[in-house]
């Protein structure tokens, strides 16, 4: 079957089995290998991707459910080259070891910031309870995403 | 990856029927899909012979939520995510957006939806308890026919339901609880977040002048389904409400599931913490620390 969705803001279409998952249409499809694959059955979070405008488990959408939808992966939320907030303070705080959890943690916190730019520390906490990290724990993490959410309010 | 001919994407519930009608029991509803991939990728046995997927996500009239009259009325294709954010169930079905917030992650809730959730009827489906307690109703859709049915009706075993392969549970229907009703909702798992539920349990309490004049308890992942425990609410019915009661019910309520359960080896630690939990709730209600 084929597929007309948006893709970082560009227009895409492609051709696909039917049960092909969103993650491996991603990464098989566009090379867009940010997103990882962890569980495979959405307790990870590794494979974490925003689909109109929420945080979904790539792994648990078929790459078939997506005709129509804005799918925004680790790759589209630079600008013009420049790493967003987001990114720059995970590096900064210290919240990036192995890095496996990054890009789906990234994309948990991105969705956050979409729906509440001011979240308490409850809330990022919450946000994140869906993406395991088995490096730095999740201190870093969730400091480094109050410090962007007083970057992107301003 | 369990094969799939085509996965269709139609925008009216009876597009849906006529799609179900027209492919022999070969065609599978799909919503959030939280369930089904997991299932299609480890290839189980249970999504063998299905050809076709029909992705209800775009039918408007299966997500909304109305109220007419104090009867609510639910899509079946209503995410968790929806559930939480609805100012009318927030407000009416305090119970249900409870149980709603503990379900998986953030990422889960925002795909995984309500119908989807007790059609699987897995023990552990969180939103079956409060929902039994509410007293709900499913409507049920094929191309022909429309049905209603009590939804302890229609949950028949574990991963079992009464629903034929050419039908869609459309909506739920939920009569708001009189004003009186307290209740509350406790859900134990082996984490705080991403957890299966080990124990479940709702409760609606009406007390006048001492007196409970009327109780409704269902159970969640303790029982091989989510049930309703009349017998316990008939028991407890007419009871002063007062500590010694709550003991009785909660002891009561713990001796019922065992014998629907049947004794297991985690019988000996579970029941005393069902036990716990019912007496637990019933004082948080006393106490006014209850939701509604």
């Amino acid at each position: 079957m084929e597929i007309r969705f948006t893709l970082n803001n560009n227009k895409v279409t492609s051709a696909i089995e039917p049960n092909l998952r969103l993650i491996d249409l991603l990464r098989d499809k566009f090379n867009l290998t940010g997103t990882k694959e962890g569980c495979s059955i959405g307790e990870c979070g590794a494979c974490t991707v925003i689909m109109n405008g929420k945080a979904v488990n790539s792994c648990l959408v078929f790459a078939g459910q997506c005709e129509g939808a804005e799918i925004i992966t680790i790759e589209g939320i630079e600008k013009d080259g420049k790493l967003h907030p987001l990114q720059e303070n995970f590096l900064k705080s210290g919240a990036v070891q192995c890095g496996f959890c990054t890009p789906g943690m990234i994309m948990s916190a991105y969705a956050l910031l979409m729906e509440n730019p001011t979240p308490t520390e409850e809330e990022i906490k919450d946000a994140i309870a869906g993406n395991l990290c088995r490096c730095t724990g999740y201190k870093q993490i969730i400091d480094a995403v109050e410090k962007s959410a007083k970057e992107v309010v301003r | 990856m369990i094969p799939v001919k085509e996965i269709l994407m139609p925008k009216s519930v009876d597009e849906v029927c006529r799609l179900i009608r027209d492919n022999n029991g070969l065609s599978k509803i799909i919503a959030g899909g939280t369930d089904i991939i997991p299932g299609f990728h480890i290839e189980s046995p249970r999504f063998e012979n299905i050809e076709r997927l029909i992705d209800i996500n775009n039918v408007d009239e299966l997500k909304s939520v109305s109220i007419d009259n104090n009867i609510i009325t639910i899509g079946s294709a209503i995410t968790f995510s929806e559930i939480i954010s609805s100012q009318i169930l927030s407000e009416k079905l305090p119970l249900l957006v409870k149980a709603s917030k503990t379900i998986g992650s953030t990422q889960i809730r925002n795909r995984a939806t309500l119908g989807g959730n007790f059609i699987n009827n897995a023990p552990c489906a969180d939103s079956v308890a409060p929902l039994l307690v509410y007293d709900s109703e499913v409507k049920i859709k094929s191309f022909t026919a429309e049905r209603i049915m009590k939804l302890q009706d229609f949950l028949v075993k574990p991963y079992g339901t009464r629903l034929k392969p050419d039908e869609i549970v459309s909506q739920i229907i939920v009569p708001v609880p009189a004003k009186s009703f307290r209740g509350d909702f406790y859900k134990l798992g082996r984490r705080r977040a991403v957890s299966i539920s080990r124990i479940s349990l709702a409760i609606l309490l009406d007390v006048d002048n001492g007196l409970i004049n009327q109780i409704k308890i269902a159970s969640g992942a303790v029982t091989p389904i989510g049930t309703r425990f009349y017998d316990v609410e008939l028991f407890a019915k007419g009871k002063n409400f007062t500590d010694e009661s709550m003991k009785e019910i909660s002891i009561k309520l713990g001796e019922r599931i065992l014998q629907v359960s049947g004794v297991r080896w985690s019988s000996e630690y579970k029941i005393p913490v069902v036990q716990q939990v019912c007496y637990q709730l019933l004082k948080k209600i006393e106490r006014g620390e209850n939701l509604i």
